[in-house]
C-alpha cells in the first residue's frame, strides 16, 4: 500500500509525452462512467498496489494541448480554449475522455432572454429559403428548407441531412433530442409527403405515420405539428378527397389513434400552427392570414371531440387600419394568447372568456420599420419561454417581460435579412435569416466566476 | 448555386484510401480478446487500461463497432458457457454458492469490459439503438445459465425447497438466498417475477392452503387465529429478509387468501370458540387479533359486525323481556348499563374504537331496549335511585359519569316522551319530599336532557326548580309580614304552578284546626300579594314533623306525611279511634288512609299507633290506639309510607293513556306545520313527515296519525282532494 508519503493521493499523467500532475480528486470530478474515472478506478490498478512508494504514474497516449484545456475544465469547471486548438480537436478529445457533457455545460449557461449573446452564426448551403429552424432538446437545431432537412447537434456540426422522398418540408419538430419528426408536402401524382419520424443522429427514417379514412389508407399534406407530454403527435392534415382535419398519432405505437375531421366554420386542416396546451389538456389550432383570408384560432379538447374555444376575425370591421392578425402563442400560463399583426402591434386574446376580440396593446411599435428597405420582409413570428415573450420583426428579435410585457431587449444579428423564423430550445434560440439561409445562435453565458 | 461557385474554387485533394492495416481489426480484436479472457481468469494485473480504451476506441473510430459488438457478444456468451459447466457440476447443497461466485465474477469482469468499451457504449450503441454492453452482459447472463435447460428449474426448486424447510423450523442460509434473489431482480423485474416470484407464490398457496386445513380441524378459532398472525409475520420478515419489498403485498395477500378469507365463516362462526364465545367471555386479545386479521380480508370487518349485531340484539332481547328481571328496575337498568359498558369497552380496546362497530352497537341497543315499553319508567327510576341517596356515598363526579350513562341509553329510547312523563313524576316527588340529594346534580341531569333534545323538552323541569325556589322566597315573606302567629305550627309552602308539576286531583282532606289557622293566614297572604291566583292544598303531597311524647315517657320527633300527621292530630284528644271514626274525620280517601294507617301501625320499630285485632289487613272496624310501649333508638323517626316506587298495572295503564294523550296535540301540530307549508300532500308524504319531525320524542303510530289527520279534516283545517282522494289539501 502506498506509504504516506508527500505522493498519496496525487496522480501523475503522462499525456502524449507531457507530464501533468494532479489530484485523484480532480480526475474524479469526471465521473466513474468515463475514461479517467475507469482508469483510476481500483479494479484496473491490482498489480500497482505493491510497488506503488511513490506517484503513480498513466500514460495516456493523447494529445496534451486539448488534454490540458479539460484538465483545466474539470479543475476549474471553466472551460477556456486557447485559440490554436480547433472546435473540431476538443471535442473529439472530450469525446474521447468521455466529458463531451461537461463541455457543453460549460459552453453555455441557463437560458436568460436579456442576457443572449451571439454565439455563432451558420451559413448554410442549400439554395432556396429556409421554412423552419427548430431548436433541439440538447442545444443542436435543424433548419427545413426545400426537401431537406438539415440537421446540426449542439457542436452545431453537420449531420446528416433528413430527406422524406424529397418532397418539400412544411414543418419539423424534436419528439426528443435523438428523434426528428417532419411532415412533408404530398407532391400531385406521386403518393409521398406525411408525417415520419427520423433519427437526429443519423438521419434514418424509423417510422412513416399513415392516416386512414374508412380503413383506407390515404396519402395527405400535413401542416404544422406538436405533441403532448404522452407520446400523441398532432399534425393538421389536408386529404386528397377534402379530408380535412387534425390527424392523431400514438408515438409508442406508431399507429393513428384519431382524427378530428374539420366541423363547417373551423379552419384545421389549414393550420400553420399547433401547440399542446397542458394546463387544460387541449390543442391549439392556428389559421392564418396569408394562408387563408381570415385568421382563426381554435382550442380543440379531444376527449369529447369539441371546440372548447374559438376566435376569428371575420367580420371584424374594416376600418381598424386593416390589421391582419398573422401569428399566435399561447401564453404559458394557459389564459390568454399572443397575437402580431403586420405593423408588429401586439395583442392579447382571453382563453378563458369565448368570443371576446383582440385587445390590442396601445402604440406598441417595436421598431422603426425601415420603409425605404427595399428588400423583402418577413412576416413577424412570436414565442414564449420561462415568463417572457419573443418577437421577431423584420431583422430582429424583442424581448419582453413581466406582466405587463416590458420590451426589454432587442436581438440584432448577422446583417442576412429578416428573420423569416426562430425557436428556442436546450438553452439556445437559434433565429433563421431569410438570405443565404445563415442562421444565428444566441446563448447566454455560463456564470461568471466571481 | 453560391456553393457551386465554391466548390469549383477549390481543389479537390487526391482521395487515396487510408487503409492502415488489412488485419487491424483481427489484431486489434485479438487483444481485446485475450485481456477479457485474463479478466474473466481473474488475471487482469498486467492489462493496461489505457491501451485496451484506445484500442476498442481506434476499432470503433475504424467503423468497426458493429463488428466489434457482434465478437463481444459471441466472446462473452463463450465465457458464460464454461461458467455455466461448472455451476451445473457443483453439488447439491454447493450449486447456489456456485452460482453466487460465479454471477460475482461475471459481474466484476463485466464492469471492467465496459470500461474498455466506454467509447462504443457511448457512440456506437446510442446511434445504432443497441443494447448496452452492461445489460447486454446481464442479457448473456440470462440466457445462457439463469434461463438455461439445466439451471432453470434447478434453481427454482432449490430456492422453493429452502424456503419450505424454513418454513418448516430449519435454520438455512439467509444471506445466500439473498444474494440469489438480488441476482435474479438485477436481471430486470420480469425474469424476477417469472422466474421465481410467480412460483413462490403458487407453492406458498398450496402449502397454506393444505396447513390452514390441518389447523381448522384441531385448533379453536383463537389459537387458530394467532398462528396465522404468526405465518403473516413470518412471510413479512422473510420478504424483508431476502426478497423483493413488492413481493411483501402479495405473499401477504396469498396468506391471507389461504388461511382467513377461505375459512373466514367458519371461524367466526365456530362453536365455543369463535366470535359470540370471545365477546361473551370478554377475550380482548383475541377480538383485537380478529378484528386486525380480518381487516384484510375483503368484507371481513361486516361479518364480524353482523355476528356481534345479532349477538347483542339476541342477547338484550332475552335481558328486556325476562319478566324476573322487570321485577328490580334499578338492577334492570344497571344491567344494561354494564352490556353497554362491556361493548364500549370491547370496541375501544379490541376494536380500535371502529365508527361502523359503534354504530352497529348503537343500533342494536335502541333495537331491544324499545322491545320493552317499560325501559323509559325503568331509566327514570334508576335515575330517581341515583339522585336520591345516590350522594351519601359516591361524590359528584362519580353521580356525573352515571348521569352521561344513563343519557346514552337514554339516546337509544324512541318513547322520550314518555320518559319524560316518568322523569317528571320522579323529579316532583323528589324535590318535594326534600330527597333531592344535590341540586347540581339534578341542574346538571337537566342540562343533559336539554342538550339532547332541546328547550321544550326540559321546559316544565325547569319550572319546577323555579317553584321550589320562590316558594322559599314567599314563606319567609309571610313570616316576615306577620307577626302576630303565636305559637302556631310553623309551615313551609311549595307553591306549584299548575301545568309543570304532575298533580293528582286531590280530594282536599281536613286539616287539623292548628294548621288550618296558618294555612288560612298563609292564603289571605298569598292571594294578597298575588291578583287572579287560585291555591288550593295538595294534601297528598306534604310532610310535617311532630313531637310527640309516649305513654311511656319517650319524646320523639316523628317525621310523618301530612295525611299521617292528620291521623295523629286525632289522638291528641283520643286514646282509642276505629278506622271508621278516623276516615270520617279526616276525609282522606280510603285507598290513602288506609296505606298511612298501615305504615303507622304495622311497621315494626316504627309502630306509633297500636292497631286490634293485629292483623295486616285494615277492615272499617279496627281500633287505632297510641302505641304506649313505643321505643326507637332514635329520636328523629322518619316514618314512610307504604309506597311502591314502580308503578302498580292501573296506574302504568293510566300513565300511557296520558302520554297517549298528550301526543294527539303534538301530532296535530306537526301535521298542521308540515300543510302550512307545502299546502298539498298526499297521504304517504304527511306519514313519513310527521314521523321524521317527531323522531326526537317518540315514534308515532301511523294509525294514529290517520286518526288525526281525519280529525283535522272535521274540524277543518285539511279537507281531501275531490279529484284525488288521497291528497289533502291545507285550508288557511
Amino acid at each position: 500500500m502506498c506509504t504516506p508519503a508527500a505522493g498519496r493521493g496525487r496522480v501523475r499523467l503522462n499525456v502524449g509525452g507531457r507530464v501533468f500532475e494532479t489530484t485523484a480528486a480532480t480526475l474524479a470530478g469526471a465521473g466513474r462512467d468515463s475514461m479517467l474515472g475507469a482508469m483510476l478506478d481500483a479494479a484496473w490498478n491490482q498489480g500497482a498496489e505493491g510497488e506503488g512508494e511513490g506517484v503513480a504514474e498513466y500514460f495516456v497516449d493523447r494529445d496534451p494541448e486539448c488534454f490540458a484545456v479539460l484538465l483545466d475544465l474539470l479543475r476549474t469547471g471553466g472551460l477556456h480554449v486557447p485559440p490554436q486548438i480547433t472546435e473540431g480537436a476538443l471535442c473529439r478529445e472530450a469525446l474521447y475522455y468521455g466529458l463531451l457533457d461537461r463541455v457543453r455545460a460549460a459552453r453555455w449557461g441557463e437560458f436568460e432572454g436579456d442576457r443572449l449573446r451571439l454565439a455563432a452564426s451558420v451559413a448554410g448551403r442549400a439554395p432556396g429559403d429556409g421554412t423552419a429552424v427548430r431548436a433541439a432538446p440538447d442545444g443542436g437545431c435543424c433548419v427545413a428548407h426545400g426537401g431537406v432537412v438539415r440537421v446540426y447537434n449542439w457542436m452545431l456540426e453537420e449531420r446528416r441531412p433528413v430527406y422524406l422522398d424529397h418532397a418539400p418540408v412544411n414543418d419539423a419538430a424534436y419528439l426528443d433530442e435523438a428523434t426528428l419528426l417532419v411532415a412533408a408536402r404530398e407532391r400531385p401524382g406521386r403518393r409521398d409527403g406525411g408525417v415520419a419520424a427520423f433519427s437526429a443522429l443519423t438521419g434514418d427514417l424509423h417510422h412513416r405515420f399513415r392516416i386512414a379514412h374508412d380503413r383506407q389508407i390515404r396519402s395527405f399534406t400535413p401542416g404544422a405539428l406538436a405533441f403532448d407530454h404522452r407520446c400523441k403527435i398532432f399534425a393538421s392534415c389536408k386529404g386528397r378527397f377534402n379530408e380535412y382535419g387534425i390527424g392523431v398519432w400514438d408515438y409508442n405505437t406508431g399507429d393513428q389513434a384519431d382524427f378530428f375531421y374539420e366541423p363547417p366554420g373551423c379552419a384545421l386542416g389549414d393550420a400553420d400552427k399547433l401547440q399542446w396546451l397542458d394546463g387544460t389538456n387541449t390543442l391549439m389550432v392556428t389559421t392564418m392570414f396569408p394562408r387563408t383570408d381570415n385568421s382563426f384560432i381554435s382550442l380543440l379538447d379531444f376527449r369529447d371531440k369539441n371546440v372548447a374555444w374559438s376566435w376569428s376575425d371575420v367580420g371584424t370591421p374594416a376600418s381598424l387600419e386593416d390589421k391582419h392578425v398573422l401569428h399566435a402563442i399561447a401564453m404559458e400560463d394557459g389564459r390568454s394568447v399572443c397575437v402580431i399583426n403586420q405593423y408588429d402591434d401586439l395583442g392579447f386574446l382571453d382563453l378563458r372568456n369565448n368570443a371576446v376580440g383582440v385587445r390590442w396593446r396601445s402604440r406598441s411599435k417595436l421598431t422603426t420599420r425601415k420603409k425605404t428597405h427595399n428588400e423583402e420582409t418577413c412576416y413577424p413570428k412570436l414565442a414564449a419561454h420561462d415568463g417572457q415573450l419573443f418577437a421577431s420583426t423584420n431583422d430582429t428579435i424583442s424581448v419582453f417581460s413581466g406582466p405587463d410585457h416590458i420590451l426589454t431587449s432587442t436581438l440584432r444579428g448577422s446583417d442576412a435579412g429578416a428573420i423569416c423564423d426562430f425557436s428556442i430550445g436546450g438553452d439556445r434560440l437559434f433565429a433563421l435569416h431569410n438570405e443565404e439561409n445563415v442562421f444565428d445562435v444566441w446563448d447566454t453565458p455560463p456564470p461568471p466566476v466571481i | 448555386m453560391s456553393s457551386q461557385k465554391k466548390r469549383s474554387s477549390r481543389i479537390e485533394p487526391f482521395r487515396h484510401r487510408v487503409e492502415t492495416d488489412p488485419n487491424f481489426f483481427e489484431k486489434a480484436w485479438r487483444k481485446l480478446e485475450d485481456a477479457i479472457g485474463e479478466i474473466y481468469n481473474h488475471n487482469a494485473s498486467g492489462l493496461s487500461f489505457e491501451e485496451l480504451y484506445r484500442t476498442a476506441y481506434n476499432m470503433v473510430l475504424h467503423k468497426h463497432g458493429p463488428k466489434l459488438y457482434d465478437k463481444l457478444t459471441e466472446n462473452m456468451k463463450g465465457h458464460l458457457q464454461e461458467m455455466r459447466t461448472s455451476i451445473e457440476a457443483a453439488q447439491g447443497g454447493l450449486f447456489l454458492e456456485e452460482l453466487q461466485r460465479k454471477w460475482d465474477d461475471h459481474n466484476k469482469a463485466l464492469q471492467m469490459i465496459r470500461d474498455i468499451l466506454m467509447y462504443m457504449d457511448r457512440t456506437f450503441i446510442p446511434t445504432n439503438k443497441k443494447t448496452g454492453v452492461f445489460d447486454l452482459g446481464l442479457e448473456l447472463w440470462r440466457d445462457t445459465i439463469v434461463r438455461s435447460a439445466k439451471i432453470h428449474g434447478r434453481l427454482l426448486d432449490t430456492l422453493l425447497d429452502l424456503i419450505h424447510r424454513e418454513r418448516m423450523g430449519e435454520v438455512i442460509n439467509r444471506s445466500l438466498m439473498r444474494s440469489t434473489t438480488k441476482m435474479l431482480m438485477d436481471l430486470g423485474s420480469s425474469v424476477y417475477q417469472d422466474d421465481f416470484e410467480r412460483p413462490f407464490l403458487e407453492v406458498s398457496a398450496s402449502f397454506y392452503s393444505g396447513e390452514s386445513q390441518r389447523f381448522i380441524e384441531c385448533c379453536a378459532c383463537g389459537e387458530y387465529l394467532k398462528k396465522a398472525q404468526q405465518r403473516l409475520d413470518e412471510e413479512a420478515e422473510r420478504v424483508s429478509q431476502y426478497m423483493d419489498a413488492k413481493t411483501d403485498e402479495k405473499i401477504t395477500a396469498v396468506v391471507v387468501k389461504e388461511m382467513l378469507a377461505n375459512h373466514m365463516q367458519r371461524l367466526i362462526l365456530m362453536d365455543n370458540s369463535g366470535l359470540v364465545n370471545m365477546l361473551v367471555e370478554d377475550r380482548f386479545e383475541d377480538l383485537t387479533r380478529m378484528y386486525s386479521l380480518f381487516q384484510r380480508v375483503h368484507d371481513g370487518h361486516s361479518t364480524i359486525k353482523s355476528v356481534m349485531t345479532s349477538h347483542v340484539k339476541e342477547t338484550g332481547r332475552n335481558m328486556v323481556t325476562d319478566p324476573e328481571r322487570l321485577k328490580d328496575p334499578v338492577d334492570f337498568v344497571q344491567k344494561l348499563l354494564n352490556e353497554k359498558d362491556k361493548y364500549d369497552s370491547i370496541v375501544t380496546t379490541s376494536f380500535s374504537n371502529d365508527k361502523s362497530f359503534q354504530n352497529a352497537l348503537n343500533s342494536s341497543f335502541e333495537y331491544f331496549i324499545n322491545l320493552n315499553n317499560r325501559c323509559p319508567e325503568f331509566i327514570s327510576l334508576y335515575v330517581d335511585d341515583k339522585l336520591r341517596k345516590g350522594m351519601k356515598e359516591a361524590n359528584e363526579e362519580a353521580v356525573e359519569t352515571v348521569l352521561d350513562k344513563v343519557m346514552m341509553l337514554f339516546r337509544y329510547l324512541q318513547e322520550k316522551d314518555l320518559f319524560e312523563k316518568y322523569y317528571k313524576q320522579h323529579l316532583a316527588k323528589r324535590l318535594l319530599s326534600g330527597k333531592a340529594a344535590s341540586d347540581d346534580s339534578e341542574r346538571s341531569m337537566l342540562v343533559k336532557l336539554k342538550t339532547e333534545c332541546g328547550y321544550q323538552f326540559t321546559s316544565k323541569l325547569e319550572g319546577m326548580f323555579t317553584d321550589l325556589k320562590t316558594s322559599q322566597d314567599t314563606t319567609q315573606g309571610f313570616y316576615a309580614a306577620s307577626s302576630d302567629l303565636g305559637d302556631a305550627p310553623t309551615i313551609s309552602v311549595q307553591i306549584l304552578t299548575t301545568g309543570s308539576w304532575p298533580t293528582q286531583p286531590c280530594s282536599p282532606c281536613s286539616l287539623p284546626p292548628e294548621i288550618l289557622g296558618v294555612s288560612e293566614m298563609f292564603r289571605g297572604y298569598y292571594l294578597g300579594t298575588h291578583n287572579g291566583r287560585r291555591l288550593t292544598w295538595q294534601t297528598n303531597m306534604g310532610t310535617a314533623d311532630i313531637k310527640a311524647v309516649f305513654g311511656n315517657g319517650s319524646k320523639h320527633e316523628l317525621n310523618v306525611s301530612t295525611y299521617q300527621m292528620c291521623v295523629l292530630m286525632l289522638f291528641n284528644l283520643v286514646d282509642c279511634l276505629t278506622y271508621r271514626d278516623i276516615e270520617q274525620t279526616t276525609a282522606i280517601p280510603a285507598v290513602d288512609l288506609k296505606r298511612c294507617l298501615q305504615s303507622l301501625a304495622l311497621v315494626k320499630g316504627k309502630n306509633v299507633l297500636r292497631k286490634e285485632p293485629m292483623s295486616r289487613d285494615i277492615s272499617d272496624n279496627d281500633n287505632f290506639y297510641v302505641n304506649d310501649k313505643f321505643t326507637s333508638k332514635l329520636f328523629k323517626v322518619k316514618i314512610g309510607t307504604v309506597a311502591t316506587q314502580k308503578e302498580s298495572e292501573p296506574e302504568k295503564m293510566e300513565t300511557r293513556q296520558r302520554v297517549e294523550e298528550d301526543r294527539k296535540p303534538q301530532i296535530e301540530a306537526a301535521i298542521v306545520r308540515i300543510m302550512k307549508s307545502r299546502r298539498v300532500l298526499d297521504h304517504n308524504s304527511i306519514v313519513t313527515e310527521v314521523t321524521k319531525q317527531l323522531q326526537p320524542r317518540f315514534m308515532p303510530n301511523p294509525v294514529v296519525i290517520k286518526k288525526r289527520i281525519e280529525s283535522l279534516i272535521e274540524r277543518e283545517f285539511l279537507e281531501r282532494d275531490k279529484n284525488d282522494r288521497k291528497l289533502y289539501l291545507y285550508l288557511a
